[in-house]
């Protein structure tokens, strides 16, 4: 244990993020990194596409995070199967990072884009987090996709577009409410940063214990 | 509240030593234990309220699984223990070869958690009974599967 009180035996949380394509998950990660900075955390990222390198070169370029701390993932196939079905690259590829950097504390994966279906696999990672785009209609909470309902937090992103395309943004919350049992949700803006403080928040309290 | 860090699984319940500790410390009303569901079990990080309203933060290396009696305090006040829920299943029975093939197909493509049980498919709930029935409803309302007792 630290002096903080953090264990470090354990090696770093994971934490996914999983969403649509273009819910914003590589944005929620910009705006993660340097609050759990703010808190005290070394972070490292995985990031996950179906055959490109796209969202790590696009991480490594913003300069928020050292690039040797991003390392790509290609599925080559449905996003899903690589962080459920069949987790074994992601996995390395974390263990890798940790190896590389044993100070580690957390190891964000981000999935590729995919359906309102897709799920993590527990044997990859602790927590995760699904994001969908509120502009991308109100109606999703209420459809029930298993990343809706089976998320440890439900990240609205995108709220400032909502009026724009008639989204009700209270709807959202409380259809969300209604099919996750009262597990958390929050609203964020990625481009101001809005609700990102109340994500790490939850992050803290429920898997970054002692942060 | 008070707050503990849970680091590792010690041991089981039913282990030589550690019964008889369980046991003696049980008297004094100091065995604490952590419920957990099933759809959990497989988590190395969560943080839980134990019976007795301590905040239990458990952070387990990869290498380590929560199982049911798992013991993961054992000190000389106070001892806590895994106790996890019984899974629930959905078992149906397909009508013929044909409907057993369709079925399978529907579960795997839904990626739900399985056993056979001769001609039984066995279905793991990781979520409320009616979401499932309402993918099979078809398969039940025209007699191509029925379910079977549990």
């Amino acid at each position: 244990m630290t002096e903080t009180g953090v264990i470090t035996g354990a090696g770093p949380a994971r934490i996914g993020i999983g969403g649509p394509v273009g819910s914003g998950k590589t944005a929620l990660i910009e705006n993660l990194i340097p609050v759990l900075e703010e808190r005290g955390l070394e972070i490292a990222v995985v990031t996950n596409d179906l055959v490109t390198k796209e969202d790590a070169e696009r991480l490594q370029r913003t300069g928020l995070i050292s690039p040797d701390r991003v390392i790509a993932v290609e599925t080559g196939a449905c996003p899903h199967t690589a962080i459920r079905e069949d987790p074994t690259m992601n996995i390395q590829a974390a263990e890798r990072l940790a190896d590389l950097f044993p100070h580690t504390s957390v190891i964000l994966i981000e999935s590729g884009g995919d359906n309102l279906a897709s799920t993590f696999s527990l044997d990859l990672v602790d927590y995760w987090l699904f994001v969908i785009d509120a502009a991308d209609g109100d109606d999703i909470p209420r459809k029930r996709g298993p990343g809706i309902v089976r998320s440890d937090l439900l990240v609205i992103n995108k709220t400032d577009l909502a009026p724009h395309v008639g989204a009700d943004l209270g709807r959202m919350v409380q259809e969300g409410d209604e099919v996750r049992g009262g597990k958390p949700i929050v609203l964020t803006n990625c481009a101001t940063g809005d609700g990102i403080e109340q994500v790490v928040d939850h992050l803290c309290h429920d898997v970054l214990f002692g942060y | 509240m008070i707050s503990i860090h849970l680091t590792q699984a010690l041991g089981h319940a039913g282990d030589p030593g550690i019964a008889e500790r369980l046991h003696n410390l049980s008297h004094r009303g100091c065995v604490d234990y952590l419920h957990v569901d099933t759809t959990d079990i497989n988590r190395r990080r969560q943080r839980l309220t134990s019976e007795q309203g301590v905040d239990c933060m458990i952070t387990l290396p990869r290498d380590q699984l929560l199982s049911n009696g798992a013991v993961l305090e054992l000190a000389d006040d106070r001892a806590v223990v895994i106790r996890i829920s019984e899974q629930q299943w959905l078992k149906l029975r397909p009508r013929d070869c044909a409907a057993a093939l369709e079925l399978g197909y529907l579960a795997g493509n839904l990626h739900w958690r399985e056993k056979f049980q001769d001609e039984i498919l066995a279905v793991a709930l990781q979520g409320p009974e009616v979401a499932y029935l309402e993918r099979l409803h078809f398969f039940l309302n025209d007699g191509r599967a029925e379910r079977a007792p549990v």
